[in-house]
């Protein structure tokens, strides 16, 4: 496992602030997670000038594996096999005295924070390969692409303050809390006060919703969530990556720890709609218990006047681009994600 | 003979001895007995829209009694964006009002934290303890975010006394109403006092104080019973507006 060869493909900041090409409701996004960046500070210094820069941090070439060693293997406080940092860090540092979580790998109670930089397009997989599209993938992603370009932003769930799904709702740089019990995880977000419920036992599980219904079982000390039943489409990240309502999407969670403790999520996404094989992306997210305290989202009442929206964003169109000029339709056949 | 009736005796103190053991060893079975864990699920006693303050009427100062008649007109009209954005667009409906939402509530409490989980538009509540960890902060010296900007949920301070939780919020927007009718400004101040009256009823007695808008402060009581431990389905108020009609 440690000798194959992965990449995890994160944008820089400098591109993901001047040259990504960012769709929906992105303006507000982008600009709390520039405020978050530059508060915090740190890391920009790391990332380098822009551009698309694959790192080669993570050897997760084979999947996770059960252990709460990281996926490359490295010990404690060490880096990965390869040399590189095992991760980079966009907020302040966990003090030195803080307590840390307990070493029992089935145990995710506690504060969690994904403290990496915001990735606005997952334009590869983790293993460095393309996005899969399928003809109705790529058609739909350089829409919303192109609707930004052209001031005319699509409505998305997170524009409606409607739950975003899991993928959106855990890439933004925001803490979340894990409520651990015997058949369940209770899961609280501060962004758009999102809950995301995990049940243990099918049975006792509630009814399908925006964040699907999500499933849990151990595998050795992996967590895996199976969630399905989508109740609309989901955008998978700032640019609008698509999910179709029909998707399964796994999730292979675990607590690792290295020079610090943090839960890995590999997410796999198996949705024939928009992607030729089921791809996966990786996240990280950091022990953060000094960060139970969350900001107030009130979204609801900053939306809420007239129709609820900002003027400026319009509906998305199902399966055609007619709502863009026919100019604009040209531009989409002719671009490639 | 005496044998043989102390035999049964001795397998009884056993047995007690064993039970006793478990006891103490089950946390589930000695947490139940703490009155100082509210961890459960709770749901209002009885369904109410507004408080019944203790000892009669609300003190209202001229410019709160104005203000809650005006309310009493819009809500006749179905006019909720006049002056109920939880109704009106599913906006939180804030403290004291969220204590009265007829969903059920989840309380979890952990070190330094005690946090409500509302199923209604899953929102949350969070009451920091003194042992709460600090949050770390690059140059972070100066009044945190979360103490510069009213909130519609103002983060609380709590202590326990004895077995009573004390809370005190303020930090106030002014957005929202104290019940479904009953203004409030930004300098609205809470002192809440809750506690277990029974293993199954949790008690919220609230102390309310707004010099704009009451001549003195005033209190009310509400109950809740305790609910089985169930996953909250999700709840998206947005998905029930409709103009003209309350959501909460």
């Amino acid at each position: 496992m440690a000798n194959n060869k992965t990449s995890t493909v994160r944008i820089g900041f400098a591109e993901a602030a001047g040259e990504a090409q960012t769709s929906a409701m992105s303006r507000a996004l982008i600009a709390t997670s520039c405020i978050c960046l530059i508060y915090s500070g740190a890391a920009l210094a790391q990332s380098g000038p822009g551009g698309v820069s694959p790192q080669s941090a993570d050897n997760r070439a084979s999947g996770p594996a059960d252990s709460t060693a990281p996926p490359g293997g490295a010990g404690p406080g060490g880096r990965r096999p390869n040399g590189a940092e095992p991760r980079e860090s966009v907020a302040a540092p966990l003090a030195a005295n803080a307590p840390e979580p307990t070493a029992d790998p089935h145990d995710l109670d506690g504060v969690w924070l994904h403290d990496s930089l915001l990735v606005f397009q997952n334009s590869a997989d983790m293993f460095g390969k393309r996005t899969p599209f399928t003809t109705a993938g790529r058609k739909v992603a350089t829409r919303r692409v192109m609707s930004y370009k052209l001031g005319t932003p699509y409505i998305n769930a997170s524009a409606r303050c409607l739950p975003p799904g899991q993928p959106w709702q855990m890439d933004l740089n925001f803490p979340f809390r894990i409520f651990q019990s015997k058949d369940r995880f209770d899961i609280l977000f501060q962004e758009y006060h999102g809950y995301w419920e995990i049940s243990m036992n099918a049975a006792k599980a509630p009814p399908a919703g925006y964040m699907g219904r999500s499933i849990g079982h151990w595998d050795g000390n992996t967590l895996v969530v199976e969630t399905t039943g989508f109740k609309q489409g989901l955008w998978i990240d700032v640019d609008g990556t698509p999910v179709s309502k029909n998707a399964k999407l796994e999730q292979r969670i675990r607590k690792v720890h290295t020079d610090h403790w943090y839960l890995e999520d590999v997410f796999t996404l198996d949705d024939p709609t928009y992607y030729t094989r089921p791809w996966s992306w990786v996240r990280d997210y950091s022990w953060r218990p000094d960060m139970a305290v969350t900001a107030e989202y009130n979204c609801e009442l900053q939306t809420g006047e007239k129709d609820g929206l900002d003027t400026s964003l319009i509906p998305e169109p199902e399966n055609s681009q007619r709502t863009l000029p026919r100019k604009a339709s040209r531009q989409i056949e002719g671009l490639r994600l | 003979m005496n044998s043989a009736i102390g035999t049964p005796r001795l397998y009884l103190r056993a047995a007690a001895v064993c039970i006793a053991i478990c006891m103490a060893w089950s946390p589930a079975i000695s947490l139940a007995a703490d009155p100082s864990n509210l961890e459960g699920t709770w749901k209002i006693s009885v369904p109410q829209a507004s408080f019944s303050p203790d000892g009669g009427s609300i003190p209202f100062t001229a410019m709160g009694r104005q203000q809650y008649e005006e309310n009493k007109l819009s809500l006749a009209k179905g006019d909720y964006d006049a002056y109920d954005m939880a109704n009106a667009r599913c906006a939180s409906p804030g403290l004291p009002r969220l204590m009265l939402t007829p969903n059920r509530f989840r309380i979890w409490q952990r070190p330094g934290l005690i946090e409500f989980q509302f199923e209604w538009n899953r929102l949350t509540r969070e009451i920091i303890l003194s042992d709460l960890i600090p949050q770390t902060r690059i140059g972070g010296i100066g009044p945190k975010d979360e103490e510069l900007v009213g909130r519609a949920v103002p983060l609380a301070k709590g202590y326990w006394h004895g077995d009573t939780l004390v809370v005190s919020t303020e930090g106030f927007d002014g957005t929202a109403l104290v019940d479904n009718l009953v203004p409030h400004g930004s300098h609205l101040k809470l002192t809440e006092r809750i506690r277990l009256k029974t293993r199954n009823t949790l008690e919220d007695r609230i102390r309310i104080e707004d010099a704009e808008y009451f001549t003195q402060p005033w209190e009310a009581v509400v109950t809740y019973r305790r609910q089985a431990d169930e996953a909250f389905p999700e709840d998206v108020c947005l998905d029930r507006l409709a103009p003209g009609k309350p959501t909460l």
